[in-house]
């Protein structure tokens, strides 16, 4: 009985149906991407970024050479964001 | 253009009698970059020793710190000068001597005579502060204390007491605590202490006056008024004094701090018993001057001699010798590292690369033109070399970020009356929105070419570096090693041209198999790895594991484009919330209260463009010069040279 149903909802997705859905997939998946690299990016640049505040009240010279070294990992969710922009358009 | 300034060794040997004259002739020139000399137990440094301050030394090092004291103490900064006119320097000389004393004399004599009032001030209000307690109290303050047959209890409680004893009992309350003074005969004592213990007592020394505490206060508080007066005046004094004679003492501690730095030259010096030698560097275009100002100054009793110095380039001080367009770049090469006198100088790249790179991320004619305007408009109000020079590559970078907006077609996130002539940016955001969306594909593709053109110019460089730096058979290897990293670069690029067909790449896929099912195009990707992976490993084994690196460093330009596409949507996102969703709905059927809205609708609009301004500078500025850092200078770039500083000074406040 259960099968019969199931058969006759995959019977009556319409092809609109299934194009929504994949959009509303890869939408999904543009989000996860950018998300999840976002948050890894955060931790990656948690541990540098309270290194470089304690360098830079050591010596401010340093000041401009920390400040890269903590926006390194920002390739992590920019791969994201670049994986989104792809997915999306 | 690409190469440091030029730098000749010299040697400058003479007879003692001769070093203040030199010292002079060196410092007036500030040409002369001293090496200084440090006693070893070589054989060859035998007899040399470490030389003496000149006589003048300790004495004008005394009078510079009374001066920089006073400096201090007036908390005048060079920066506040209004450089008029430059002394002459025989005739500062004269006033530092007969006039300065003077006027340091009367500047101290204030200063201490204003400590003084102010710890008198802060006397006085101490005993205020112990008499206010007593300044409900109505008697004399004598009648507190010195009673043999009676105890006297003043202090704080927090609640009221009862006594059985005999006692007499003053209490004045107000909101917040209730003072008490409580008179006793000594054989109750205990009894008192006990009461006033459960009443969580807290005594209160009585002060050593006479008459009563409010009349005391009142006669303090007219002290403090009299001394705050005389301290007004003493203040007025000063600042008069700071107002007449400002620039002379900025004039004086030029001339001072520079005769100390002349005196304390010969620590850097290589003595002996009669003679001195001193070794440095000066720019080889100035050589000549130099040589000559030595020998007028001594006549020609100095021995000024050129070293052979192929063998200690390495050490060499660097100074930048850059085109005037390129000079305010340095200083983003300073926050990495400064060339090594040896090394090729990226400036010139840099300050053209960084530009173009910072336009791509943020190319927008409304937030260039911001920035523009931000960057002309501090450079009233900035000062120091630093700022003004970052400003200056705020300002190249502005003006590439309008062009770029053109090209792309974008004003805050609207576009121009025009299609992109680029690339289109323009994001599908918003109720009404249409169009075909960004060209993600084709902006990648443009990122990943910025990319494989610049790490294949820096591989180029970098095999430039390794043939001047290196030596040897080390050398061919390390350039071989170059080649061989392009080569796996293009190899893999040739590989996948025939494979896919890819948009604005050449299209290998067509060409004929030849075995195995790879065309020619294959065939040549994989001779080209093959090789380049022979000459990186022939160099170090060790740097295959840097392989992928190829990869995710050519991937790592997308951010031109990623970085881009975030500002453009924040900017679209702002637009449409402000007044696709706030303003324009009010608009159809404008009422009082939509007033208040439409306006609040434009705050919106404002904040958000300007987060997304500073967003967008901040972004834009990091993520390209972060290429050029990581990405480029990886390929060739060490850095670490020494910064040139020449023995002596710029003269702001007298000339000779």
């Amino acid at each position: 009985m259960a099968d019969a149903a199931t058969a006759v909802a995959a019977t009556e997705m319409t092809v609109e149906m299934i194009k929504a859905s994949q959009l509303g997939m890869k939408a999904l998946g543009a989000g996860l991407a950018v998300g999840l690299t976002g948050i890894a990016t955060g931790i990656a640049e948690m541990a540098i970024g309270s290194a470089a505040v304690g360098a830079t009240a050591e010596n401010k010279d340093v000041f401009g050479l920390v400040l890269l070294l903590t926006v390194i990992p920002e390739t992590i969710v920019i791969f994201g964001l670049v994986v989104s922009l792809l997915l999306l358009f | 253009m690409f190469t440091p300034e030029g730098m000749t060794r010299v040697l400058i040997a003479a007879t003692k009698s001769q070093m203040e004259p030199v010292i002079r002739e060196m410092y007036r020139q500030h040409l002369f970059h001293i090496e200084e000399f440090v006693e070893k137990d070589k054989k060859e440094y035998e007899g040399y020793r470490i030389g003496t301050p000149l006589p003048a030394a300790n004495e004008t090092s005394r009078q510079l710190l009374r001066l920089r004291g006073i400096n201090n103490a007036f908390m005048i900064h060079e920066d506040e000068a209004e450089t008029g006119g430059k002394q002459k320097h025989g005739h500062l000389k004269e006033l530092v001597e007969r006039e300065l004393p003077s006027i340091e004399q009367e500047v101290e004599d204030l200063l201490s005579r204003r400590a003084k009032l102010d710890s008198q001030i802060k006397e006085y209000e101490q005993k205020i502060d112990a008499l206010k307690p007593f300044a409900s109290v109505p008697i004399d303050l004598e009648l507190l204390r010195g009673f043999q047959m009676f105890s006297v209890f003043c202090g704080y409680i927090s609640r009221n007491i009862s006594l059985d004893i005999p006692h007499e009992i003053l209490m004045s309350e107000s909101k917040k605590d209730r003072f008490i003074v409580l008179i006793v005969p000594n054989q109750d004592r205990s009894i008192a202490e006990q009461a006033l213990q459960n009443a969580q007592f807290q005594a209160v020394p009585v002060p050593e006056e006479t008459g009563t505490a409010a009349s005391r206060i009142g006669y303090y508080e007219g002290q403090v008024l009299a001394v705050k007066g005389e301290l007004e005046e003493i203040n007025r004094r000063l600042d008069e004094i700071k107002k007449r004679h400002k620039d002379f003492f900025l004039a004086c501690n030029e001339l001072l701090t520079a005769d100390v730095e002349m005196a304390e030259a010969p620590l850097r010096f290589a003595t002996t018993g009669e003679s001195f030698i001193v070794e440095g560097w000066v720019p080889t275009e100035r050589l000549e001057t130099f040589r000559q100002g030595i020998h007028y100054a001594t006549g020609g009793k100095v021995y000024v001699y050129e070293l052979d110095q192929s063998e200690v380039e390495d050490v060499a001080p660097t100074e930048y010798h850059n085109v005037s367009f390129a000079r305010p770049t340095e200083m983003l090469m300073d926050v990495y590292s400064r060339p090594r006198y040896t090394e090729i100088d990226p400036t010139l790249l840099i300050s053209i690369i960084f530009p173009i790179f910072f336009g791509i991320i943020l190319g927008d004619v409304g937030y260039g033109a911001i920035l523009l305007v931000l960057s002309l408009g501090l450079q009233r109000f900035l000062k120091g070399d630093e700022g003004q020079k970052l400003l200056k590559v705020l300002r190249n970078a502005s003006i590439s970020s309008i062009i770029f907006g053109v090209l792309f077609s974008e004003f805050f996130g609207f576009s121009l009356p025009w299609d992109p002539i680029l690339f289109s940016r323009h994001l599908n955001i918003g109720g009404h929105a249409g169009g075909h969306g960004p060209d993600v594909t084709s902006l990648m593709i443009m990122a990943i070419w910025i990319g494989v053109l610049q790490i294949t110019l820096g591989r180029v460089l970098g095999m430039v570096n390794h043939a001047r730096q290196d030596h040897g058979s080390h050398r061919i290897k390390a350039v071989m090693a170059n080649l061989g990293w392009i080569m796996v670069l293009w190899g893999i690029l040739a590989m996948l041209w025939a494979a896919f067909p890819l948009p604005f790449m050449p299209d290998l896929t067509g060409l004929p198999p030849i075995v195995m099912g790879l065309n020619m195009g294959s065939i040549l990707g994989l001779v080209l790895i093959l090789l380049g992976v022979v000459f990186i490993v022939r160099d170090s084994a060790l740097e295959i594991v840097e392989l992928p690196t190829i990869l995710s460093h050519v991937l790592s330009y997308a951010r031109l484009v990623g970085v881009g596409l975030s500002s453009v949507a924040i900017a679209m996102v702002v637009n449409f919330i402000a007044i696709g969703l706030i303003i324009e709905p009010q608009l159809e059927s404008l009422t009082a209260f939509g007033v208040i809205i439409v306006i609040m609708g434009a705050l919106v609009f404002v904040i958000g463009h300007l987060l997304n301004t500073i967003l967008g500078m901040l972004g834009g500025g990091l993520q390209s010069l972060r290429l050029q850092y990581v990405e480029f200078f990886t390929k060739f770039y060490k850095g670490g040279g020494k910064k040139y500083t020449p023995f002596g000074m710029k003269k702001r406040f007298m000339e000779d």
